[in-house]
């Protein structure tokens, strides 16, 4: 079992960068590099996560020390990718993987397409517009409506993902789609109220993974981390809250 | 009625758990967690308590189900927490906070805006009693077992 320091150190940063680009969180994202560190053989490991970055150092059995950081630029979600890795450093710990399996695996897991398709996450995002929608009591038109306002909403987040939009622009610009299909709809036909379209519409953009993220941080004693999700979570709702308003402000 | 909520309720989880890319072998527990918080939040308020309260009930249900559910799959708890807690969101009170203020009926928004973030806040605060209370227990085996070792 020779593995060199510089090896460590690279299948650990991969994996915790992995890990902070998917969404996890900062407690797990250092156990996990610390253990799988450790199980490669490094004798002292030191991590520190922060919501924007990686930085890793890992002191080996002869004395020589290796620090290295990684920055990370975009975020997406993908809780997949989090227990793949999860699992992968479990069956590293407990060595029934050896290093080369362990580092081809990450790698596939990095580049792997997993999840659902552009259509397929519409329909979702529509299911729970329209779900939102039918536990407001509204009536079916409306349902639908908010069925496919909710698909809107995930269509721009396809097109801004792709144009890598700046923060917070994605919320603002579903925010202001829904409200747009709200009024658009009631116009052209009366009987048809708004609310339960927008309120089923901006259900898909409720910042889910940083408010849970934010709470778990803070509890683990990561409060730089909690503190900065923390935050994320409160200016998404108010980008959300701002373009709908926006739009309401002109039908009034 | 409530047949129809309670599928829409199971349907809603399982979207929440497609659209975070949630692995697709666990959309039906998770579904089970977010019907579950639903239910005993709609019951609590058939019960006469406020939305605060069946609110924060609900999000410590969902808490103490995920992390159960997550050791016994060893998967991250978060997978179950997320889904789970989405069909307690108040978007119908924040909806109103933003009709009334657009409409400046201040006084009624700021009320509503209250209500709003209050419960948004039991949410979490729910989560983080349930996700204190795991840690804890978690620490107190952790601590139980070195002793052990140290003892012998």
């Amino acid at each position: 079992m020779t593995i060199s320091l510089e090896q460590m150190v690279s299948l650990a940063a991969l994996a915790g960068e992995v890990m902070l680009k998917n969404g996890a969180e900062t407690y797990r994202i250092e156990e996990t590099m610390d253990h799988m560190a450790e199980a490669c053989g490094a004798s002292t490991v030191e991590s520190f996560v922060i919501p924007t970055g990686v930085f890793l150092t890992v002191t080996d059995e002869l004395g020589h020390t290796l620090t290295v950081m990684r920055r990370v630029r975009e975020r997406t979600i993908n809780l997949d990718r989090i227990s793949k890795v999860n699992e992968l450093s479990r069956s590293l710990v407990a060595q029934r993987m050896g290093y080369e399996d362990a580092k081809g695996i990450l790698t596939s897991i990095s580049k792997e397409r997993t999840g659902f398709s552009l259509l397929p996450s519409m329909v979702a995002s529509g299911v729970i517009g329209g779900g939102t929608a039918v536990l407001q009591n509204a009536l079916f038109f409306e349902i639908v409506a908010a069925f496919a306002a909710a698909m809107v909403v995930r269509y721009i987040a396809h097109i801004v993902s792709k144009l890598h939009g700046i923060q917070f622009s994605f919320e603002f610009l579903g925010g202001m789609a829904v409200a747009l299909c709200g009024v658009l709809l009631h116009s052209i036909w009366p009987h048809l109220r708004p609310d339960a379209v927008i309120i089923g519409g901006i259900m898909p953009l409720v910042p889910g993974v940083a408010i849970t993220n934010a709470i778990r941080d803070v509890i683990a004693g990561d409060l730089l981390s909690g503190l900065s999700r923390g935050l994320e979570a409160a200016l998404t709702a108010a980008a959300v809250a701002m373009g709908v308003v926006i739009i309401l402000a002109f039908k009034v | 009625m409530l047949i129809v909520k309670i599928i829409a309720v199971l349907l809603i989880s399982a979207s929440v758990g497609i659209l975070y890319r949630i692995p697709r072998k666990l959309l039906l527990y998770v579904s089970f967690v977010g019907m579950m918080a639903w239910l005993i939040m709609y019951t609590t308020m058939i019960f006469g308590a406020n939305g605060i309260l069946a609110d924060f009930l609900a999000s410590v249900a969902v808490g103490v189900i995920a992390e159960i559910l997550a050791r016994i799959l060893r998967k991250p708890a978060t997978i179950f927490i997320i889904p789970g807690f989405i069909p307690l969101v108040p978007g119908g009170d924040a909806y109103m906070t933003m009709l009334y203020m657009v409409e400046g009926n201040y006084v009624y928004g700021v009320a509503k805006g209250m209500q709003t973030i209050l419960t948004a806040g039991a949410i979490a605060f729910g989560i983080f009693v349930s996700s204190t209370l795991f840690r804890l227990i978690k620490n107190y085996n952790l601590e139980s077992c070195s002793t052990d070792v140290r003892k012998s």
